[in-house]
């Protein structure tokens, strides 16, 4: 973002560019991402009750194959209602950033170019975390609300998939943090010619 | 021997970035979740959810010592300066301590699961909360570790080596 905008609201900011003193977008993250992975790693055991049944018969915790599918699907969906605020965290907190010009990544793109695909990244996984909990809505009560195999093969690749996704994006994302020193107060310190271990004494 | 290890990147790890944070996602994710389900769950007596909040937690069980194991790794090559040393030691005996306290509850869940999976009991819920409450704490420390000491950022290290911090 131009940094005269910024400066509009310069009274506003501390040293790490934001009103307050740690970002609430990556500890948003840590739900949008927990919650989805283990929403579909609990669809998978599921999936494969019959091989982990002796597992769960050895350590002597009783285990249905529908318990997996229920974690499965509130865990999925509360990954897609978190996300929104993940998303609007994430694009507030970008708008106020100014990483430095002069920085390459370790994937070799500049700050402008991570943040792109940063933010375009994140609405598109919205998009896919929302779409695959409305599609284990219905695998839940309308198309295999009969069967004792709730979900699709299909559902789980997709899972998989987007996780890959995720790691791409998130990979992006820790290079704002930590390459580019995005809203960080001790890299921004340094990056004023100041010591972080005077400053932050 | 340590010249058998790989060598350490921009950000002094052996590997390209940081895994704790990562690791954390799934501790902090179920621990959260399982307490959120347990208070729908208390108040609408909805069964189906005390499953839920159980084998979050005994996940989280698990997850948590993974954590602490990359936690412990990357702490010991964060060359902490001195103005982060006393978070970093109060992460650290937290950390411990939530391995202890997560698996204590996970204990009791599992005996109140195989009595009666129908019910908690309020001070169940009353534990769970002050569980809510330490990772809260938990998470508060770590956030400050990175984001305003800025371990294992680039220019942080960058700094270090020059000797400036």
């Amino acid at each position: 973002m131009n940094p005269e905008l910024i400066n509009q609201l310069k009274t506003q900011l501390g040293a790490n560019g934001l009103p307050y003193t740690i970002p609430i977008h990556p500890n948003l993250v840590h739900l949008t991402l927990g919650l989805f992975i283990i929403g579909i790693a609990f669809d998978i055991i599921g999936a494969l009750f019959s091989l982990q049944k002796p597992i769960f018969k050895f350590l002597a915790i009783t285990a249905t194959r529908s318990n997996f599918f229920d974690v499965g699907w509130y865990n999925t969906l509360a990954s897609a209602i978190i996300t929104f605020f993940t998303v609007a965290a994430g694009f507030y907190e970008m708008m106020l950033a100014e990483p430095p010009t002069e920085v390459k990544s370790a994937w070799g793109l500049q700050a402008m170019e991570t943040m792109l695909w940063h933010g375009v990244g994140g609405v598109f996984l919205l998009a896919l975390i929302v779409g695959m909990a409305i599609w284990r809505g219905f695998q839940r009560y309308i198309w295999c609300k009969d069967y004792s195999q709730q979900v699709q093969l299909s559902y789980l690749l997709s899972g998989l998939f987007i996780m890959f996704l995720m790691f791409i994006h998130g990979t992006l994302g820790a290079q704002l943090a930590t390459e580019f020193g995005v809203h960080n107060t001790a890299d921004m310190l340094l990056r004023l010619g100041e010591n972080p271990n005077l400053v932050l004494k | 021997m340590l010249e058998f290890l790989p060598s350490l990147n921009n950000h002094n790890l052996p590997y390209p970035d940081t895994i704790h944070p990562i690791v954390v996602h799934f501790v902090i994710a179920m621990v959260l979740f399982a307490f959120l389900c347990d208070v729908i769950g208390y108040f609408t007596r909805n069964q189906r959810l005390f499953e839920v909040s159980w084998w979050n937690m005994f996940f989280a069980t698990i997850s948590i010592f993974i954590a602490i194991i990359f936690g412990q790794f990357e702490a010991g090559l964060a060359e902490p300066y001195d103005a982060s040393q006393s978070v970093l030691n109060l992460h650290t005996l937290l950390g411990w301590s939530l391995s202890a306290i997560i698996a204590a509850i996970t204990a009791w869940r599992y005996v109140i699961r195989s009595r009666t999976s129908q019910k908690i009991s309020i001070y169940y819920l009353a534990a769970g909360l002050f569980l809510t409450v330490l990772v809260g704490i938990q998470v508060y420390f770590g956030d400050k570790l990175v984001w305003v000491y800025g371990l294992h950022t680039v220019p942080v290290i960058e700094a270090m080596k020059e000797g400036l911090l």
